[in-house]
């Protein structure tokens, strides 16, 4: 059963469509690849689907219930949370504290919360920063921060928006075992990202999306031999 | 980078504070048994409420980041409230300043739907501009508020459990109770609310909005619900303040002046903390007094730094009683160059590097 259903989503800002008719499905426990050059709507469509838009037209489903409309908290509470390209710690508190508030959407117990924060920090990796405060963290730290924080929600479905973005090859690996662990714990994950490299590697398929349009999904060999989004991302001729 | 919260050493240092602050607090209650003088009492009364109001504020304001400067709004609405209703129906201030806290919270809710659809310093403009509304209409709604002449009550009745009457008001000391235990609860609600959920979530959405909503966290039903406690303890605080003072007018609890001051107790003695509040009082009240009564004056030309007949002397004596505003804008500034934490994170952060970094 598919997990996520986006249908025919266009948001439009003005006359200008950043996302435009788009349709794709997710099945429970993928991890789908979002690619495409810059400026071609991908954040916007994560916009739609986590609710800090309502998209223009079109009706994105999440485990067989309509999202438009709903406010993110709702989302986040139905079990769809996501990472943000520009990382947003809560920078004057703990690296325990920032996955707590994660945490506190499921539970209102704060003893319940620092527990299920510990584990998701042991996901990551970073139980020896827990005591320190996210604003002073290097940035390759604040993703996994950003990542073990949505992870406390609880989701179904995570959707990460560049998570490798800014990192030095050594901790662009780091993440990428990391998406592989968390697709292990059974969380389906969509992934926005630049690395194509990266990209091959983890996704099971893949959409291209280009001025707000899907130019094609498939499986990642199939997407590189693509003619037409060798042409997007090289330009034709 | 360092630790924040190192575990070591946490306990002990936790018993020491608690043994210190029962200490403080039986001192404080046993203190109008040893100092009789009207003056200091009245003073101590001063400190409990700026520490009621700055506190009040650091709910809204230091924890949850909504720099709100109208909370003469709710002040004046809780000091109005009580006097009113014991004007014109004899309601006693115990049961009036209930309905002012009421009063107060639907107000703050009408306040937060308006104004929390505003971000940062457009915010802050909004909640200067309902309070204003308040004053205004205060000002005009002359048959409810007598307008600008205020209300004046020369009787406090008697305060009676059963028959038994507690106090009727005669000295300072049973207000010095009063305020004291209202500053207590106002510090034990702000512990309360950091070691809770609410906390976890105010503070949140202090240091980032956009992130605290995709982490499942409502954003009105949170930030009203912040402005909510601090409202109703702010209310509190007003309706203190009139039968402590007996007399108000829009110019006394509603002006903006006032929202200012609030937030003043709360930024210089560090804001988000649980004892910056109380800190800030602690400088606030004194300097105050001292500008009133130009203890500065009188000490500059006792040292003979100033002479008395000189010009200096005699412009000092003259002006500087009505220079508060202008000492008060000083002081923040060279609080916001020199200690943007405020008074307790300037010392908290000199005794952490003398430890080597530990906090």
């Amino acid at each position: 059963m598919a997990i996520l259903e986006i249908k025919n989503v266009s948001k439009f800002f003005g006359g200008l469509a950043a996302n435009s008719d788009v349709s794709f499905e997710m099945t429970e426990g993928m991890i789908m690849g979002l690619i495409g050059p810059n400026g071609a709507g991908k954040t916007t469509l994560f916009n739609c689907i986590t609710g800090y838009y309502p998209p223009s037209k079109g009706e994105v489903i999440f485990d067989g219930k309509k999202m438009n409309g709903l406010q993110p908290d709702a989302v986040c509470k139905l079990g769809m949370a996501r990472t943000w390209q520009k990382v947003r710690p809560l920078a004057k508190m703990t690296l325990l504290d920032n996955v707590m508030v994660g945490a506190l959407c499921r539970t209102n117990s704060l003893k319940v919360a620092r527990e299920m924060a510990m584990e998701q920090i042991k996901v990551v990796r970073m139980e020896h920063r827990a005591n320190f405060l996210a604003g002073g963290l290097p940035i390759g730290e604040r993703k996994k921060l950003e990542v073990a924080r949505v992870l406390a929600t609880q989701p179904k479905l995570l959707l990460l928006d560049e998570v490798m973005g800014g990192l030095n090859p050594a901790e662009s690996d780091e993440i990428i075992q990391l998406i592989l662990d968390i697709r292990k714990l059974g969380i389906t994950q969509m992934v926005i990202e630049h690395d194509m490299k990266a990209i091959m590697r983890i996704s099971d398929r893949i959409v291209v999306l280009n001025s707000g349009e899907k130019l094609a999904e498939g499986m990642p060999d199939e997407i590189v031999k693509n003619p037409e989004v060798v042409a997007a991302y090289l330009g034709s001729e | 980078m360092k630790p924040t919260n190192p575990l070591h050493s946490q306990r002990g240092a936790s018993t020491v504070r608690v043994s210190a602050g029962i200490a403080v607090i039986a001192a404080l209650f046993a203190f109008p048994q040893f100092v009789e003088s009207p003056y200091i009492l009245h003073m101590m009364i001063l400190f409990f409420l700026s520490t009621l109001m700055g506190q009040s504020w650091n709910i809204i304001g230091g924890y949850t980041g909504q720099y709100s400067v109208g909370h003469a709004a709710y002040f004046g609405t809780g000091a109005y409230t009580t006097l009113i209703l014991l004007t014109t129906k004899e309601i006693a201030p115990w049961y009036g300043m209930w309905v002012g806290i009421a009063a107060s919270v639907v107000l703050a809710l009408i306040i937060g739907s308006i104004c929390f659809r505003l971000r940062g310093p457009y915010f802050v403009l909004a909640s200067i501009a309902v309070a204003e509304i308040v004053r205004c209409t205060a000002l005009n709604l002359t048959n409810l508020t007598k307008g600008a002449e205020g209300i004046l009550v020369v009787d406090i009745p008697a305060f009676k459990i059963g028959e038994t009457i507690i106090t009727d008001f005669s000295s300072k000391v049973p207000y010095y109770y009063i305020a004291l235990v209202l500053a207590l609860v106002i510090i034990g609600v702000t512990w309360l609310v950091q070691h809770s959920k609410l906390g976890y979530y105010f503070q949140a959405i202090r240091e980032d909005q956009d992130a605290a909503h995709s982490l499942g966290i409502n954003l009105t039903i949170w930030k009203n619900s912040a402005l909510v406690i601090s409202a109703a303890f702010t209310s509190l605080a007003g309706s203190f303040y009139a039968i402590f003072v007996k007399f108000i007018d829009p110019s006394t609890v509603l002006p903006l002046d006032l929202s200012v001051q609030i937030v003043l107790i709360s930024i210089i003695g560090g804001i988000g903390t649980i004892f910056g509040p109380v800190i800030g009082a602690l400088v606030l009240v004194p300097l105050s007094e001292a500008l009133r009564s130009n203890v500065i004056t009188e000490g500059l030309i006792k040292i003979g730094l100033v002479s008395e007949e000189s010009g200096v002397g005699i412009f000092l004596k003259e002006h500087l009683a009505h220079a508060h505003v202008l000492i008060y804008g000083i002081l923040v500034v060279v609080v916001i160059l020199f200690m943007p934490e405020g008074v307790l994170g300037y010392f908290r952060k000199m005794t952490t590097k003398k430890k080597g970094g530990e906090a």
